[in-house]
């Protein structure tokens, strides 16, 4: 038998000088399963809270409804009342009769009607209410970072700094990503190497991170705080427990022609190779589509270089399964195919360059020495040409968005050749120059004005040779006339996409990503390291283009997700999730489809001597958000909310 | 005739050579133009076998039967493109597995009634796919034209007339091949969403709550317009719902075994120039 | 004559995140609407069910509003694409059936669009009211009460 409390707030004179909460609270003592009903000046006071609790405790009450302000407002506040005086916190409901009658209204005959209709089917519903306890989930412990680029390192660092365990997997032979790849970074034109490899080092002699290289994430199942993860090691042919790193093997191969794709194909590496000379760890690999052993069945130069016995033809890729609690993905972006813009010649010309081959162009420990030298003829250009948005902001070739880090990249480039070469021009075509950081526009305020960086507002229509020369032909928009520009080499402004694989792997790992493949945010404001599966966030550029500080931020503030997670032993959450009848589902796996959180399995059922009788849908209560798309997708009516049932729905329209 | 004839011995030879372990078809009903279903184990019962344009229903429900594919083998059936539509639905919707499903597909003009190529589900996509390009095939009916004409009000008494017939038999349910709920939603009274009694607002929120869990994937089989005892034109409302999933979200129920049911799936995109 | 003046029934079902919050924002607004509409808090469009809009009809309402967040906006993600599908269907089917779709609305209103909740609060009750009792439906109900007749 309900015996519910009503509680009246007047809100001072918020409620009271619009609703007759005296006419309400003798209508409310009236209503059946009502056992108290009464009004009071601030029910959230201190006093008004001990007589809410009292009221429980004396009447033995099985639910309550305040009639106060928004649930929004102070819900919480009278569910710990209820906690206090003894009652299941989840049967309490909040009758919102300020923001949503005495506020809005004028007419008091009306407002108090309204307050009423709202009041009483609240007491419907409460009388409906369950006794629900919060869903505990346990927690591994361990974080998962997928990709050792510097999102990666960042957030394993801070995780691993707290004092929590971390996996970190990288998937080529080295840590380091593409900021190892850079020569300086913008604003401060400090040396990317002098600030990157001490962090590859440091994540590398964590004791609270395992380093797996040349690594892949083969699956992903479980849940927040319990994921399960299978992780490809791919074989080296390197046994690394036994490798000093001592690179005979590096000087003995043979095979010394292969372009390298750290250097973007500006510098040649070996069959047996270590990315670049502070790779991390200082352990090479054998790549088997180059290596003559592998083609011909002959050679072995490695192992027999090799004292330490380290080189292993036979070896295998190896599984590592792994329990994991949270997930940060950092598996980072490449550049846009450039060769979708024929009339700029890339691939055609030598002399057109990406920007990040430029960048290997500059790099102290790049190909050329860091000497800028023209990739045709080894000299120094005198005169060179930046192309922006080459890609970035194109809807007809190539993607619709803004790359970001282009507009800032590219007046550093015109800088660092300025610097490089004294008495070189630089002209480089913009769309608008987006410097917004800190900063960020003084910096590129600086390549016009003090290293005489020449903009030229408009796009550039072709490219060609003549005379040993690039040709460059745009528009100057402000001068509104067609300009050629004589050249010694044209650097691309690439745009930032995601990796070749990225949807493959988002679906691997089930999150969601966007038409481009870039991985989506919880919310975009709101929740923007989170991913769309709980315990998955991400970092870097995998989610947006984004430049090195806003990839640390976000890595730092994955780290702080993931600790937050790791607070606890074990997780507490809102019980208001979906449950199935197995008895009446009928297994049509609708509402797995429609689960925006993956969160309903299929589960067998079978009889006593092991034998399948049925499928049904089984809600596991650590993705299950509590939505409730299910259940209203749900024609057997098996699927239900906790907290929002269909007993309850009901009797509070009922009660209306 | 030939069409029967030649029927009758396909299966026979399937059930002999333990392709299958049951065909089900027709036989003849308890007057002239009445087809009730028959369930061939044996070469005997084959000889029964009927089919003439009389027979219209649906037989796939019975495919669902529970345990009658628990055993893996192999089952006949006979079924118009409607029907092989249904098989379609079934296995998308995890009820049957497409495989196990032999199909004796068949068609009819006036009173002649021909056999359609194939005996997987998967052979007749390109025959379903031409149904669904020529929706002129799906004729509207003169009383379909006559509801679009009625304003509100006149469309709702016409309703409350139909309605007001209905004794909740469930004949319309029992029929329906897509149906197979354990526990149909008329009979969860935790809460009691529809109202059970025989009157008219009860039979309102019946018939509305049938046809809204049969849009987009109801095939317009008519089982359940045979069945009703009353004679409510259920088909107009199914028939309207398929339009609206078609024009709305392009989805032809039944095209494939894979195709997701349309109101469990999204599209961004999807039209709201309803919505405020 | 004013005082015989029909006050519509109307049932509003939001999700808690986007229109329930703006409601409230329309609230600590104090702007000021029409009283005719209840409110059903439920955590997301994805939960509203056609159930839900036979028995707000069953209970005597003369029209009901479905709201939720903008497409793109959902706490769920994407829990409102399948209430936009789901609603596009039974909207039409209860068109078909002549419940008019004049009398079950659709919107989107965000937790920051306090003020759009109270004009369109304002507009559904002036349309429901022009509109007129929804006198065909309570004639059904009133059948209910009485006992059946043979």
């Amino acid at each position: 038998m309900a015996k519910i409390g009503v509680f009246i707030c007047h809100c001072g004179e918020n409620i009271a000088a619009k609703v007759d909460c005296t006419k309400l609270a003798a209508a409310m003592g009236e209503h059946p399963g009502v056992a108290v009903s009464v009004e009071y000046k601030y029910f959230c006071s201190d006093p008004g809270q001990e007589s809410v609790k009292k009221a429980i405790r004396d009447n033995n009450l099985t639910g309550i409804v305040i009639a106060a302000c928004s649930p929004r407002m102070h819900e919480a506040t009278f569910r710990k009342a209820c906690a206090e005086a003894g009652l299941n916190p989840y049967l309490c409901e909040i009758a919102n009769i300020r923001e949503q009658c005495s506020w809005v209204h004028t007419d008091s005959d009306m407002a108090t009607e309204k307050a009423m209709d709202i009041t009483r089917s609240m007491v419907e519903k409460v009388k409906r209410n369950n006794i629900l306890q919060p869903i505990e989930v346990p927690v591994t412990r361990r974080a998962l970072v997928i990709g050792g680029g510097i999102a990666g390192l960042q957030a394993a660092l801070d995780i691993a700094n707290a004092g929590q365990e971390v996996v970190l997997v990288e998937r080529e032979p080295s840590l380091g990503g593409h900021m190892a790849q850079l020569s300086e970074t913008f604003p401060t034109l400090d040396c990317s190497q002098c600030i990157m490899t001490p962090r590859m080092v440091e994540t590398a002699q964590h004791p609270k991170i395992r380093l797996l290289t040349y690594a892949e994430v083969e699956s992903v199942d479980g849940y927040i705080g319990n994921f399960k993860v299978r992780i490809r090691m791919k074989s080296r042919y390197v046994d690394m427990s036994r490798c000093t790193g001592c690179g005979d093997c590096i000087t003995k191969c043979p095979a010394k022609k292969i372009s390298s794709e750290f250097d973007c194909g500006l510098g040649k590496r070996t069959a047996i190779y270590t990315p670049f000379a502070q790779s991390v760890p200082n352990m090479p690999v054998i790549d088997t589509a180059s290596c003559i052993y592998f083609k011909n069945g002959k050679c072995k130069m490695c192992q027999k270089s090799c004292q330490l016995n380290a080189i292993n033809f036979e070896m295998q890729d190896e599984f590592i399964d792994l329990e994991i609690g949270a997930i940060v993905v950092a598996t980072g972006f490449q550049i846009q195919n450039t060769a979708v813009y024929g009339e700029y010649g890339y691939g055609k010309f030598p002399d057109v360059i990406t920007g990040l081959q430029f960048e290997r162009l500059a790099s102290a420990s790049g190909p050329t020495a860091g000497k800028i030298l023209r990739p045709s003829d080894g000299k120094e250009p005198q005169n060179v040409v930046f192309i922006q948005c080459a890609g970035s902001r194109d809807p007809s070739k190539g993607v619709r968005y803004c790359s970001k880090i282009c507009c800032m990249y590219t007046a550093k480039h015109a800088m660092l050749y300025a610097h490089k070469v004294h008495g070189g021009k630089t002209h480089i075509f913009y769309m608008d120059i987006r410097a917004a950081g800190k900063g960020y526009d003084e910096f590129t305020r600086r390549a016009i004005e003090e290293d005489e960086a020449s903009y030229i507002r408009g796009r550039v229509s072709k490219v060609w040779q003549e005379n040993g020369k690039l040709m460059v032909r745009g528009v100057d928009t402000l001068l509104g006339k067609p300009v050629t520009v004589v050249a010694d080499m044209v650097v691309l402004a690439t745009a930032m996409v995601p990796q070749s694989d990225a949807k493959e792997f988002a679906k691997n790992i089930g999150i969601a990503y966007d038409e481009y493949g870039f991985y989506n945010e919880a919310h975009l404001k709101l929740r923007p390291v989170e991913s769309s599966t709980a315990g998955v966030f991400l970092a870097g550029a995998c989610q947006s283009p984004k430049d090195i500080p806003d990839s640390i931020s976000q890595a730092s503030a994955t780290a702080s997700k993931v600790l937050a997670l790791f607070s606890k032993e074990k997780l507490e959450r809102e019980p208001v999730i979906a449950i199935n009848n197995e008895a009446t589902c009928a297994g049509c796996w609708g509402c797995v489809l429609a689960c925006p959180y993956n969160a309903i399995e299929k589960k067998d059922i079978r009889d006593r001597s092991g034998r399948l009788i049925k499928q049904v849908a089984f809600v596991n209560p650590g993705l299950c958000q509590g939505c409730g798309t299910c259940v209203s997708f749900c024609r057997s009516n098996s699927l239900d909310l906790a907290g929002f049932t269909e007993k309850q729905i009901f009797a509070e329209v009922m009660g209306l | 005739m030939i069409t029967q004839e030649r029927y009758r011995t396909t299966v026979k030879e399937l059930l002999a050579n333990g392709s299958i372990k049951m065909a089900i078809g027709y036989r003849l009903g308890s007057t002239p133009d009445r087809r009730r279903p028959l369930f061939i184990r044996t070469s005997e019962e084959a000889d029964q076998l009927v089919l003439d344009s009389t027979c219209m229903t649906n037989l796939s429900g019975y495919l669902v039967t529970e345990g009658l594919l628990s055993d893996e083998k192999k089952v006949g059936i006979f079924l118009r493109p409607e029907g092989i539509r249904s098989i379609n639905i079934l296995a998308a919707e995890y009820q049957l597995n497409a495989d196990q499903i032999v199909i004796f597909g068949f068609d009819s003009t006036g009173r002649d009634v021909r056999p359609l190529d194939g005996r997987n589900v998967g052979e007749f996509s390109k025959l379903l796919n031409e149904i669904k390009e020529h929706p002129l095939q799906i004729v509207k009916e003169p009383l379909h034209w006559r509801i679009e004409k009625m304003n509100a009000k006149e469309r709702f008494d016409f309703w409350q007339e139909e309605f007001s017939r209905c004794i909740k038999c469930y004949a319309c349910r029992q029929a329906c091949p897509m149906c197979y709920c354990r526990r149909c939603i008329v009979d969860s009274n935790q809460p009691q969403w529809i109202n059970t009694s025989s009157h008219t607002l009860g039979n309102f929120e019946w018939n509305i709550v049938r046809a809204f869990h049969l849009s987009g994937r109801c095939v317009q089989c008519g089982n359940c317009d045979r069945a009703c005892p009353v004679n409510i034109p259920l088909r107009l409302i199914n028939q309207r719902m398929a339009n609206e999933v078609l024009d709305g979200f392009d989805h032809f129920a039944g095209l494939s075994p894979t195709q997701e049911p349309v109101l469990a799936s999204f599209k961004k995109d999807d039209t709201e120039t309803f919505i405020l | 004559m004013s005082e015989l003046k029909f006050e519509p029934k109307i049932v509003a079902f939001v999700c808690t995140y986007c229109t329930y919050a703006g409601a409230d924002l329309a609230g600590t607004s104090r702007l000021k609407y029409a009283p005719n509409v209840r409110i059903v808090r439920l955590p997301c469009t994805g939960r509203i069910s056609p159930m839900f809009i036979l028995k707000a009809l069953q209970k005597g309402a003369d029209g009901v509003l479905v709201s939720g967040c903008h497409p793109g906006d959902c706490h769920f993600t994407h829990g409102n694409y399948h209430a936009r599908r789901r609603w596009m269907v039974f909207r039409a089917l209860l068109d078909f059936t002549g419940i008019s779709p004049e009398r079950v609305m659709f919107s989107w209103i965000s937790a920051a669009e306090g003020s759009k909740f109270a004009d369109l609060i304002n507009s559904v009750t002036e349309d429901i009211r022009k509109l007129g009792p929804f006198d065909q439906y309570q004639q059904l109900i009133k059948e209910t009460e009485s006992p059946a007749t043979l």
